[in-house]
């Protein structure tokens, strides 16, 4: 009985020392693209739009056009239908579901930047009608904002729309006129139907989203932020500025008035008085516990407080915050002409006051395509 | 005991009123198996731009309308037509040519050989095609053989334009198709008939 107390002890004791299982970390290459394709497959289907999203634009800034334009591709159908009620979007609506169980399709002006990353990948195809129409579709969508004075007032979106018909020998001129009145003082040159070179510019990070209130039920924004204001290109004697003409934050932050704001705070209206119940109802049952003859009311009172407490911690009034989170905060843009062939730019970056930002500098080769329009995507990040 | 219970049995009935919010009547919550439908079948995904339905609806229309008019109808010989792309001027992407794919399929089934369409798409390779026969590196060809690329009697194209409105009580689009048959000598329209499709629609509250 000893020698089996003793094996017991010994194995209990090397039960204890097992040495913890070692998981090897995931082999991760330096593939950004590559890697954001696993995590694409690993996402739970209703991520899977926010994942594509942020790992086109990963490998826009790689120059990974065709992968961009797959992963695009695979998001708007869905962005662009009317999505109607499904087991998802009943749950996210109920109490006790959270707004992040849809599909994620983004908010308006992260659909929008879909929309404008494909316009711009068909313009480098030579499908200008086909990126017109990206831009309309994408100004549309900006279109359901509370304050209509917010509503469909993309700068570039009006400027590409028209740019496009100009090219497509239209008349651009109306929403050349648009584009100027959503951009106030900031003076957008007149088209230029022959020039060839179109070099689409976004800089800095984008708003990020985040759960406002008590119960985060309210869809707020961490304001983007850039240091560059503007780029500057320099070809041979050529020189041009492409100065901010959208920001993301203001974009992301005139929406307002979204449908399911109301439902959220529905549910925190819901939830504040059960936490009044459950904080007040078990106080008030100790209380009545002690005098004989109000101790049979104590009971259900307590019970009533955990039951509330209970509800109102499975109740989910949080609102979505999953952000395309690699969007950038201004976009820029600037058209000119060069001759077909091999081109060398110089790009500089530009802060608030003009002045050049020395380690954000750099220069890019192109060839200048002679059968359509030479599309170039610049980054700062 | 009895007020106990009362109490006790409010506290239960105001839980499940609570959690009978949370019901859920999903639709499709397994998904849905891959179904093989008939191009001119409205899916279960849809939107409000341009379907294949559609497509089959307005290429059908024009292809019967094409049929119908008197230049093809009474036509000496067969006349040759070149599809040019259409102009899509709605907000929706679109393969531009389908459409004319589509109707030049239906002219070709229906019309039983009335008109002949020329593979101006194909010229690239019909040219190289030509020169290797022309200089005898394939058989078939002869050296300093005349042009034998067919002029167009009529260009047959396209545009597709659209109104759309968005608000928060849903989305609406307007597509007007219109096709032409142009005489490319005289630039005269020779036929011309249109298809309209509007639709809307309104999302789930969780997105709007």
């Amino acid at each position: 009985m000893n020698k089996v107390c003793q094996l017991v002890a010994v194995a209990l004791f090397a039960v204890g020392c097992a040495a913890p299982e070692i998981k090897k970390a995931p082999v991760a290459s330096n593939d950004l693209v590559a890697e954001g394709k696993k995590l694409i497959a690993a996402a739970p289907n209703r991520d899977k739009i926010l994942w594509r999203y942020r790992v086109a634009l990963v490998a826009m800034k790689s120059g990974r056009f065709a992968e961009a334009r797959q992963l695009l591709d695979e998001c708007l159908p869905t962005v662009g239908a009317i999505l109607t009620a499904d087991e998802r979007t009943i749950k996210a609506r109920s109490l006790f579901g959270n707004e992040a169980q849809k599909i994620y399709v983004g908010e308006s002006y992260e659909q929008a930047m879909a929309y404008f990353y494909r316009g711009l990948l068909y313009w480098m195809d030579g499908e200008p009608d086909n990126a017109r129409a990206c831009f309309k579709s994408a100004q549309l969508i900006d279109g359901d904002a509370k304050d209509k004075s917010f509503a469909s007032d993309f700068v570039l979106l009006d400027y590409l729309d028209g740019l496009a018909t100009t090219k497509l020998l239209g008349d651009g001129g109306d929403m050349l006129r648009r584009a100027r009145a959503s951009a106030k003082t900031n003076a957008l040159p007149d088209y230029v139907a022959s020039a060839n070179v179109l070099v689409f510019t976004q800089f800095g990070f984008g708003p990020l989203k985040y759960g406002g209130g008590k119960y985060g039920e309210r869809l707020q924004y961490h304001a983007g932020y850039s240091p560059v204001f503007a780029a500057r290109f320099k070809m041979g004697e050529q020189m041009v500025e492409a100065k901010a003409l959208d920001d993301l934050t203001f974009q992301a932050t005139t929406r307002g008035g979204r449908l399911m704001d109301d439902i959220l705070a529905d549910k925190g209206s819901l939830k504040k008085p059960l936490d009044a119940i459950a904080t007040v109802a078990p106080l008030a049952g100790a209380v009545l516990a002690g005098p004989k003859e109000t101790r049979g009311a104590a009971l259900p009172l307590i019970g009533a407080g955990i039951a509330a407490g209970a509800v109102s911690n499975t109740a989910e009034a949080m609102a979505d915050t999953r952000t395309w989170n690699n969007l950038p905060q201004h976009l820029a843009f600037a058209a000119f002409r060069l001759p077909p062939g091999p081109q060398v730019v110089a790009i500089e970056f530009l802060d608030r006051d003009g002045k050049p930002l020395p380690k954000l500098s750099r220069t890019l080769t192109f060839e200048v395509r002679a059968d359509r329009d030479t599309v170039l995507f610049i980054s700062d990040q | 005991m009895i007020r106990t219970t009362c109490t006790t049995a409010t506290a239960v009935a105001l839980l499940a009123a609570l959690t009978a919010g949370c019901g859920t009547t999903g639709m499709n919550p397994h998904g849905v198996n891959v179904t093989e439908m008939k191009a001119d079948e409205r899916g279960f995904v849809a939107g409000t731009g341009i379907e294949s339905q559609d497509l089959v609806a307005v290429a059908d229309k024009m292809a019967r309308s094409i049929l119908a008019t008197t230049q093809i109808a009474n036509a000496q010989g067969k006349p040759n037509i070149v599809l040019e792309p259409v102009v899509n001027e709605t907000r929706f992407p679109i393969n531009k040519e389908i459409f004319l794919t589509r109707i030049r399929v239906a002219l070709n089934t229906k019309a039983g050989g009335k008109v002949t369409f020329l593979a101006r798409d194909r010229m690239d390779a019909l040219e190289k095609e030509r020169d290797l026969k022309q200089t005898g590196k394939v058989t078939g060809g002869t050296p300093n053989a005349p042009v034998e690329f067919k002029g167009a009697d009529f260009i047959l194209t396209g545009k597709l334009q659209g109104i759309s409105t968005r608000s928060n009580t849903g989305a609406s689009d307007y597509v007007l198709y219109t096709f032409q048959l142009i005489d490319p000598r005289t630039s005269a329209i020779l036929w011309e008939d249109f298809a309209e499709i509007k639709k809307q629609g309104q999302s789930d509250a969780v997105y709007r």
